[in-house]
């Protein structure tokens, strides 16, 4: 029941703040109500058994994340106001493009029979221990293999800012 | 395995030259290797394995895609090393970059979990991104790497949301469990819904219409040697890797979404040869034949009799060789003239008459006229999808095909009707070998198809 009561404090929360960030003329309140989007959502995973996840999540998007996107909002001076919302041809396409996606969503959740998901049996599944057994066992190779990825997006952001040396 | 190790060992190795001060080593570093990865790579023909846990498989269908994707890379690093001779202290990056596209290429070909499938669609992106803007002081450049970031951010996205999706539904992100779910009596929503993002994402990375819109600007601002990358590596690659795909819910996808890929297959080379024919650059006329090509290949896709058909392996080899070369030769024309509209190639046909046959050759192949191999291939795509009764498909496709004899057409005739302007063109060793190369293999396949068709 307390859960319930909290599922639907969270969701509330969450989607507020997520049309704050959309509809908020100032860049730096949607940063900030981001932050209470992502904090909400670290929320949800906590109630899901996925601490390991909740903890995760904060750290690299409300931290790590947030802070860059502040920063870019204070470099690029973007913190004024923008004009009143025009309504042209490209927003209107988005909106019905995007309400399209969000009905075909909603009705592929609707019409498909969530009665019958369990929770898993075991409820430590998502313990940093747990994690990090499955992450050196069954998912071993993509383990290692996004050190690839890591290594070639780092290079590629140094090649993109290092200083012309002759 | 083996080749992916090795492939990541020298994108490592490559940037350790460079510590260690051996610049001059790295070209002929990364031909060698790539050479070595190859032979790794065909000792694994008729071995087909799984590994770490059903993560990785090997069969016959990978090594033969992985050989083509090697291959191309092999050329391009040649390439490369002429065309970043000018910029030494960089060498070093460029290179690692495209082995690391090279190791996210091999995932997508080897895949049977969807979390590498991932995992290897992004190694390949991020690198590409990079790449593509990597001409820091030009606006074109870092508009096309900005503009493919951002779009192929969504993309990545929707692929994310519709694996998220599919193990929701089926609580696995194994291939195998994911095909016996969805040959089962009920698959859900939810997993329908999943399968159409990821294909949505796999529309976007081999540029398909209506996803297309992305890729003339890319294509036309990143370095040449990168479109040609592009427009080469990662179309065949998306289309091995979608193949793929589509394979593993073969029960399911002819019946729920035949029509949409059909209606894309249709969209893409109506557009696409359209769009073409008012070019006046030569990178957007190439930009816009890879999505009429695109066009072609999903013909492929939807009327493949078989998995794995040869029909999609020997088109992929036909279109890249004639793409790298006519790259390769484009390549040395804007370097001399410095200019990279169709009006460069004005005159070549007086100035430099193996070069424009050459490339006469190249564009001749792309149109699909014989004896080269892209006439081959499109003839065993369109046999093949008149066998599984898409005639009107194979229609469209041979209609569009018409169209784009007309613009490859173009090119030539600037060869050869118009006047020569005064600067010489000079062509380099290197650019004369993947170009000699090119064309005696896409000869050689365009008269004995069965080489290629013959292997699986």
């Amino acid at each position: 029941m307390e859960s319930t009561i909290v599922f639907y404090l969270l969701s509330a929360l969450s989607v507020i703040s997520a049309l704050f960030v959309v509809f908020s003329r100032s860049p730096i309140y949607s940063v900030l109500s981001l932050i209470v989007c992502f904090f909400t959502i670290a929320g949800h995973y906590i109630m899901l058994n996925a601490q390991f996840l909740a903890i995760i999540h904060i750290i690299v998007y409300a931290g790590a994340i947030m802070v860059l996107m502040l920063f870019t909002v204070m470099l690029l001076n973007l913190n004024k106001e923008l004009g009143t919302h025009k309504f042209n041809l490209t927003k209107l396409m988005a909106v019905i493009t995007g309400g399209l996606m969000f009905l075909v969503i909603i009705a592929s959740v609707k019409s498909s029979s969530l009665a019958n998901y369990q929770a898993p049996a075991y409820l430590n599944i998502g313990n940093a221990e747990d994690i990090g057994m499955k992450l050196f066992t069954d998912y071993l190779l993509p383990f290692e293999i996004s050190s690839v990825l890591f290594v070639s997006a780092m290079i590629s952001a140094v090649l993109l800012a290092k200083k012309e040396v002759k | 395995m083996n080749t992916l190790i090795y492939t990541s060992v020298l994108g490592f190795g490559l940037m350790v030259l460079e510590v260690l001060k051996l610049r001059k080593w790295i070209s002929p570093a990364i031909i060698l290797g790539l050479s070595l990865i190859f032979g790794i790579n065909i000792h694994d023909w008729n071995q087909p394995g799984s590994y770490m846990g059903n993560m990785l498989e090997i069969s016959n269908f990978t090594v033969a895609f992985n050989a083509l994707a090697i291959f191309i890379t092999l050329l391009i690093a040649m390439l490369a090393s002429e065309y970043y001779s000018d910029e030494e202290h960089h060498i070093s990056d460029y290179m690692a970059i495209m082995t690391f596209v090279l190791c996210g290429a091999q995932m997508m070909l080897g895949y049977a979990n969807l979390v590498l499938f991932f995992i290897g669609i992004e190694t390949l992106s991020i690198s590409l991104y990079a790449l593509s803007g990597s001409k820091r002081f030009d606006a074109k450049s870092n508009e096309a790497g900005f503009k493919y970031f951002l779009m192929g951010s969504f993309a990545s996205g929707f692929l994310l949301f519709g694996i998220a999706l599919m193990y929701g539904a089926t609580q696995s992100f194994d291939l195998n469990k994911l095909a016996e779910y969805a040959m089962g009596t009920s698959v859900s929503p939810l997993f329908l819904t999943g399968l159409l993002l990821v294909l949505f994402a796999l529309f976007f990375k081999v540029s398909a219409a209506p996803f297309h819109f992305w890729a003339p600007d890319v294509y036309e601002g990143a370095p040449s040697i990168i479109t040609a990358f592009m427009s080469t590596l990662v179309k065949v690659v998306g289309f091995a890797a979608f193949y793929k795909f589509l394979h593993v819910f073969g029960y399911l996808i002819p019946v729920k979404f035949d029509w949409l890929i059909t209606l894309v297959a249709i969209l893409s080379l109506v557009t696409g040869n359209l769009s073409a024919l008012a070019q006046e650059n030569f990178k957007r006329l190439m930009a816009y034949s890879g999505i009429s090509h695109a066009g072609y290949l999903l013909i492929g896709l939807v009327g493949a009799a078989a998995f794995p058909s040869s029909a999609i392996l020997y088109y992929g080899l036909g279109y890249s060789l004639s793409t790298i070369g006519a790259f390769a030769i484009a390549m040395a024309v804007f370097k001399s003239t410095g200019s990279e509209s169709i009006s460069a190639f004005n005159g070549l046909g007086k100035k430099n008459p193996v070069l424009a046959a050459c490339l006469t050759a190249t564009m001749l192949g792309l149109a699909g006229i014989p004896p080269f191999a892209g006439f081959f291939g499109k003839f065993y795509i369109f046999s093949e999808a008149i066998q599984n009764g898409h005639f009107y498909l194979v229609l469209v496709g041979i209609l569009s095909s018409m169209i784009g004899i007309y613009y490859y057409m173009k090119v030539v005739i600037a060869m050869y009707a118009k006047p020569a302007n005064e600067t010489k063109i000079e062509i380099s060793l290197t650019n004369q070998l993947v170009m000699w190369l090119c064309l005696v293999l896409v000869l050689l396949i365009g008269i004995m198809p069965s080489l290629v068709t013959g292997l699986f």
